[in-house]
């Protein structure tokens, strides 16, 4: 069995054990970053894109709130690339207490979350698909983040920092102790069945909603997090342009995202035992749509693409009743278990939320120091990652000025989000994967109007066509990229969407009758 | 002025089934106008006449048909609510032969479909998989699984609509020896359509330079097989050129949309249509109709400006399912009719499953249509009769019948205005 | 552009199914790799604009704005429409060249050419005043430009009196008719007359199709709505517009509306809605058994091309069917999708060639044809075939004309001639030739 010897092994591939990479590896340690999954396969990749700029909390939950607008100010500068400044509305609609809005103000004067009230009028000129009915509107510093490209370029920054070692794939099977002291786990790559041994100084479970179910692989009882998930619905383009939140104490189906291409519509909540629950309910969709209309008449007759589920994880750690998620505290928590269980080598970091991954990284590399015994200050607040050195935010248009650049010598494998075969090809070669699943995460392939009802063949024919890999592997990840899209495509199918998956089947079932590739 | 235009019969749709009913019908005499708000489904279809593919019998994935001839019977016994039923097993092979006759003597010289309905082709898809058809242009057939020969597929750089080293991989895994090769072709562009490369291969100094470059690679007894690009105004010419440069059989492997056979399909009905004397609008979007009793006595389109008001005695709804938009499920899960607002069939009842979560499965959504009496007549009126993929019952991805069923619906559409009218037989 | 429009055309790309059928239609993007294609420039590239980024595509602007992408579109994409507010924000920020904003304007170069036509027309023909054009404008050299006619529509409307009758309509003639082909607006004027209208002619000016399919968004609203201003008595009054102009017919029943978001403007709601083309006015009258047909043979074989603008009526092919009803004349539909003028497009140094490509499939089907003439309902379109294959062209109208045995145009002018249209054109085709 191969093993790796190592500073930090952080389990967990989101945005915050990837912020734990880049966290370690840039006060000068060594780490293994892994996860069962992609990375940002979990809760990361799973939320509306929202970078809050703490408004949503100023009144509900100011500490939040303070936090918020912090980590909003220090990301803007360290990950500016992964960010498009939209800006963020908070409005108030017929449906809204019109109350409410004195208190917001008042609550971002109090929290320092910066404010400014608009003329409606003006706010309508500049989103003319909104409620034409709002009276009030706050600009504040929302924007949106790319947890993909973020998690991505906090590994590979981890990587060239001090050479940490990523491990998409790589589940946890065992920690081991010696006595009161964590020493490594044993990984086991999910698409080989290779088992790798992992000896580390300090391991960090940074799996969040998961973080009870690896506490307890260490042995370590009463890790408890209470996952709420959430259903976020991605619109076929932007019907706004800037993040808008209705002004009202937070509740579910009030914000509207634009991020990319599409804009994200998010989200209920909803208390489940199983943090792989991926359950879209009926009901939860229709109220969702009911909330669209609300901020945008019409929302019902455009095009949804997508559903998909996000699991929060919540730490609670009283044993009362669970009835509703909302109220438990959106702090996150991190375990320093040698202080809670007398385990050394050993730290836990859950609950928080996107915008905050880099603070919950900063608590957990100063703890992993505390296990080291070694002073190594953080620096992550002033770092840029790796892509984001100029400072320039993202732009919605650099696809396609990318695009006309190569018009004439490269070609388009999706079309929707203008992944050209080179970009694709290229990352083919850098990840070695065959699940086309991964390239959609990183480069968007699929995930534009026709959902890989063009692309997919080609990318398929393309992955063939690069070294080793059998028309059964191809086939396989055809197969089970068009059985995963399925999933967040059937619950929300209709109008639109569902003229577009019949030319897909059409395509796939009829032209290529990729069906009876399964015989 | 009253702004309006009289016809014996309005078609709405202008994919196989529409321009089927409707070419019959101006050979029958009847003064016909086709209104289409864009071109039709033909451009997406692969171009084979698919009759009877597979039988969804529970099995996963399903049984493949080796006749339709055979199978069909003991089919419509099953499904009583399939298109098939309602037409007759026995109105299929008429339809068929008129359809081939359309295409021989069409636009294309030379041009025309091989097969019949007592057995199905086998051909390779563009991913490699096997696909039973009952009819298939003569640029085809010799792709047949069951012939004889290995296969050389030939990718063509600019397309990526089929990719010929995935596609022969697969065909070998299917027992049929099968290699792939590239040819670099002198075009402008990176990525190039269907319709472009065939437009090029008509060009005779661009396919010998192709066949040069090809023919060395090729060994002794392979079929040489084609993503379908082989030209669209003279496909016959085209292919039969390439073959007798290459000394062996080439065919043609349909490519995922635009397609090309089916473009040719379009145009040799539309020119049937057109030397018939009936007319085509294309642009032209049905938006409502005038009714009387239980008569549609017009039609409203939308052109350019204001509506058009096109009169008919009859009208044929060949408007197609929820692909094309003459379906639409809202968001509150009901499935309207959206040109007439028709009642339709088979919808799954509120609260019961639309789709499964099985891509591969059998969904419920899909074989909702519009609601007909037993000679096509859409439910509660008299004179719209209703063809192709607007009718309830069938999968046709699943069954392989999407063409079968169109040709089919829409011939016998055309009958049977024809019986009513009083018209004379076709010419 | 209000917002509201530009929502409702943005609002329409939910609709594409990306099934490329746009793009196999699309007469330019075939021909060159420059425009990447209508899908692409349209629904596809939209999903990246927004407002206030600066525009990133130099792609967009070799779409021509010819419109057949929308009317192919199986699924009611607005994509010429989506493109042509790209092109409009390029321009903007890119600047429009002094080039651009003269051959957007016809009525200009019309008042200037006509006095004194045989100069003008020999200048435009001097192959070193050309090339020095093109190096100074950016005109090509070899582009076609229609010929002076020295008198101008107008000052036969002036001298012109309709028969009264119970059907009135108002002729809309556009610019080509007033300045290059006054002819053709006479026998309008007959065949119109010949069937029982009585024709109106009001002033009216150019209908800035031009100006807005070169991006002069602003100009064209001042256009279009001068003339919309012109045509509005009339039509509220009942009276039909009627244009042989298929291009500048298309303008005013859509494409100012949906385009230069004037969907609101009461006056052009109006003229759009009563605005017909004259062989969609007069098929329908035939439709109710009212049309003239006796008619004289005409014994020749004539190729039928119905140019982009004239199918965005989406009103089929009404030429074809009234050109069917004379006697002996035998009409061969050609199917080639542009000759590639699309208005101003071929002239521009940097696109002849591209316009050239887009139209050589029908000038070869033209060819193919063995047809001694060509009928086509643009103005634009007949001056680039003619420059392009050496036949001769016509307005079906005058195949009509000609075929009701009415008194040759031009008659009641100084320029009175005898010679039926065929012989004429033949004749200034040869006299090209020879220049």
């Amino acid at each position: 069995m191969a093993g790796l010897s190592t500073d930090v092994l952080v389990i967990g591939g989101g945005a915050t054990g990837a912020g734990v990479a880049w966290d370690a590896a840039l006060r000068g340690l060594h780490v293994v970053l892994a996860d069962r999954a992609d990375l940002g396969e979990g809760t990361s990749g799973r939320f509306h894109g929202l970078l809050h700029s703490g408004g949503r909390y100023v009144v509900k939950d100011p500490l939040a709130a303070e936090e918020c607008i912090a980590e909003n100010r220090i990301l803007r500068r360290i990950a500016a690339d992964c960010i498009e400044d939209t800006g963020g509305l908070f409005v108030t609609t017929p449906s809204d207490d019109p109350a409410y809005a004195e208190r917001f103000a008042e609550g971002c004067r109090a929290t320092g979350v910066d404010c400014e009230e608009v003329e409606p009028a003006e706010v309508l000129r500049e989103e003319p698909r909104l409620h034409p009915g709002i009276s009030r509107a706050f600009r504040v510093p929302d924007a949106n983040i790319d947890a993909w490209k973020t998690a991505w370029a906090l590994a590979r920054g981890a990587h060239e920092r001090s050479g940490a070692r990523v491990l998409p794939y790589h589940a946890a099977e065992a920690i081991h102790r010696r006595g009161d002291q964590v020493v490594g786990a044993r990984l086991r790559d999910v698409r080989t069945g290779d088992e790798l041994e992992v000896e580390a100084r300090v391991t960090v479970n940074a799996t969040g909603a998961w973080a009870g179910r690896i506490a307890g692989l260490a042995g370590i009882e009463g890790v408890r997090v209470l996952p709420g998930r959430g259903i976020m619905i991605a619109m076929n383009h932007r019907l706004v342009n800037t993040v808008v939140n209705r002004c009202q104490m937070p509740t579910d189906g009030d914000i509207l995202v634009p991020i990319r291409t599409v804009c994200v519509m998010g989200t209920t909540d909803v208390h489940t035992d199983d943090p792989d629950d991926q359950t879209v309910a009926e009901d939860e969709v229709q109220a969702m749509l009911e909330d669209g209309e609300r901020l945008v008449p019409g929302f019902r007759r455009a095009r949804a693409l997508r559903v998909w589920t996000g699991v929060r994880p919540l730490f609670q750690d009283t044993k009362e009743g669970v009835a509703s998620t909302r109220d438990v505290t959106r702090a996150h928590t991190l375990l320093d278990h040698a202080e809670r269980d007398g385990v050394g080598g050993f730290v836990t970091i859950t609950g928080g939320k996107l915008t905050t991954f880099r603070l919950m990284a900063e608590e957990t590399v100063d703890a992993v120091c505390r296990h080291l015994g070694e002073e190594r200050p953080c620096t992550t607040a002033t770092e840029p990652l790796p892509g984001s050195e100029d400072g320039e935010h993202y732009m919605l248009g650099e696809r396609l000025a990318r695009r006309e650049d190569g018009l004439l010598d490269d070609q388009l494998v999706c079309e929707c989000e203008l992944v050209t075969r080179r970009k694709l090809e290229e990352a083919m070669r850098r990840r070695g994967t065959s699940n086309l699943d991964d390239f959609r995460r990183v480069l968007r392939l699929g995930m534009g109007p026709c959902q890989g009802g063009f692309c997919m063949y080609r990318a398929a024919g393309i992955m063939h066509g690069l070294d080793g890999m059998s028309a059964e592997q191809a086939n396989a990840a055809l197969l089970g990229f068009l059985v995963e899209r399925w999933k967040g495509v059937w619950p929300i199918l209709y109008g639109d969407q569902l003229r577009q998956a019949r030319l897909d089947d059409w395509i796939f079932q009829g032209v290529l009758d990729v069906g009876h590739l399964r015989e | 002025m009253r702004r309006t235009l009289h016809y014996d019969a309005v078609v709405v749709g202008a994919g196989v089934a529409g321009l089927t009913a409707a070419a019959r019908l101006a050979e029958s005499g009847a003064r016909v106008c086709v209104l289409a708000k864009g071109v039709g489904s033909t451009h997406l279809a692969p171009g084979t006449v698919d009759v009877l593919g597979y039988e969804p019998d529970g099995s996963e994935p399903p049984r493949r048909v080796d006749s339709p001839a055979r199978a069909l019977p003991a089919f419509v016994a099953e499904r009583t609510d399939h298109p098939y039923a309602l037409l007759g097993v026995d109105s299929i092979r008429p339809a068929l032969e008129w359809f081939a006759e359309r295409i021989e003597h069409g636009p294309q010289q030379g041009y025309r479909y091989l097969g019949e309905m007592e057995r199905n082709h086998l051909l390779p898809t563009a991913v490699g998989a096997a696909r039973p058809s009952a009819l298939v242009p003569e640029t085809m057939a010799a792709g047949d699984l069951r012939g004889t020969g290995p296969i050389c597929v030939v990718g063509l750089h600019p397309l990526r609509d089929l990719w010929a080293s995935l596609c022969a991989a697969n065909i070998v895994r299917l027992g049929v020896e099968a290699r792939a090769v590239e040819v670099g072709l002198d075009v402008d562009r990176p990525d190039e359509n269907a319709l472009g490369l065939a437009r090029r291969f008509e060009d005779p100094g661009f396919r010998r330079t192709f066949a040069d470059r090809l023919a060395p690679q090729l060994r002794d007894d392979e079929r040489v097989a084609l993503p379908a690009v082989l030209g669209v105004r003279d496909p016959h010419g085209v292919w039969s050129e390439l073959e007798t440069w290459l000394g062996r059989p080439v065919f043609e492997i349909p490519t995922v949309p635009p397609s090309v056979p089916g473009m040719r399909v379009s145009d040799a009905l539309r020119a049937a249509l057109r030397a018939a004397g009936g007319r085509l609008v294309v642009g032209a979007e049905v938006g409502g109709a005038e009714r009387d009793g239980e008569r549609v006595t017009a039609l409203q389109a939308h052109t350019a400006g204001r509506d058009t008001t096109y009169a008919a005695r009859w009208v044929v709804l060949a408007t197609g399912g929820f692909n094309s938009g003459a379906l639409a499920l809202g968001s509150d899960w009901v499935v309207r009719e959206t040109v007439l607002g028709l009642p339709v069939r088979g919808a799954p009842a509120p609260g019961a499953r639309r789709f499964v979560p099985e891509y591969f499965g059998e969904q419920p959504m899909s074989r909702v249509g519009v609601a007909v009496d037993p000679n096509q007549r859409a439910e509660g009126l008299e004179n719209v009769i209703v063809a192709g993929a607007a009718l309830p019952g069938a999968e046709p991805w699943r069954e392989g019948s999407g063409e079968g069923i169109a040709i089919t619906s829409g011939h016998r559409a055309a009958e049977l205005v024809r019986a009513e009218e009083g018209l004379g037989a076709a010419v | 552009m209000t917002e509201v429009l530009h929502e409702l055309l943005r609002g329409s790309l939910d609709h594409c199914v990306k099934c490329t059928i746009c793009e196999t239609a699309c007469p330019f993007s075939n021909a060159t790799p420059l425009f990447p294609g209508p899908k692409y420039a349209g629904p596809q590239a939209e999903r990246y604009r927004v407002e206030d980024e600066p525009s990133v595509e130099w792609s967009v602007d070799y779409c021509s704005g010819c419109g057949i992408c929308t009317q192919v579109c199986p699924q009611g994409v607005k994509i010429a429409e989506l493109n042509a507010q790209a092109r409009h924000k390029r321009k903007q920020e890119s600047g429009v060249p002094l080039r651009d904003r003269l051959i957007a304007r016809p009525t200009v170069l019309g008042r200037l050419g006509t006095p004194v036509a045989p100069l003008a027309n020999a200048t435009l023909r001097s192959r070193p005043f050309r090339a020095a054009v093109e190096r100074a404008f950016g005109v090509h050299r070899d582009a076609p430009v229609p010929r002076f006619a020295g008198r101008t529509f107008r000052s036969f409307a002036r001298r012109h009196s309709s028969p009264p009758a119970s059907r009135r309509v108002v002729y809309f003639h556009g610019c080509g008719t007033e300045y290059y082909e006054p002819d053709v607006g006479e026998k309008t004027v007959a065949v119109l007359e010949h069937n029982g209208f009585q024709v109106e002619i009001p002033k009216q000016g150019c209908c800035g199709l031009p100006l807005q399919s070169n991006g002069l968004f602003d100009d064209a609203r001042k256009y279009v709505l001068r003339l919309a201003r012109a045509l509005a008595p009339q039509a509220r009054d009942g009276a039909l517009i009627v244009g042989n102009a298929t291009s500048c017919t298309l303008m005013l029943k859509r494409e100012a509306r949906e385009i230069l978001g004037l969907a609101d403007d009461p006056e052009l709601k109006l003229v759009s809605e009563r605005t017909y083309d004259v062989c969609e006015l007069l098929l329908e009258l035939h439709d109710r058994g009212e049309l003239k047909t006796h008619m004289q043979p005409v014994n020749e074989v004539v190729a039928y091309h119905a140019p982009c603008q004239q199918q965005g009526h989406w009103i089929g092919k009404p030429a074809l069917e009234l050109l069917d009803l004379v006697p002996g004349l035998e009409v061969r539909e050609l199917d080639a999708r542009c000759c590639g003028i699309a208005g101003t497009y071929g002239l521009k140094r940097e696109k002849y060639d591209i316009a050239m490509a887009t139209g050589a499939d029908l000038f070869r089907q033209i060819g193919a044809s063995q047809a001694g003439s060509v009928a086509c309902d643009s103005e634009t379109c007949r001056w680039q075939i003619e420059h392009a294959t050496n036949k001769p062209s016509a307005h079906p109208i005058e195949l009509l004309h000609r075929a009701y045995g009415l008194p040759p145009a031009g008659a009641d002018s100084k320029r009175s001639t005898l010679r039926g249209v065929m012989t004429r054109n033949v004749e200034r085709v040869r006299n090209r030739a020879r220049t």
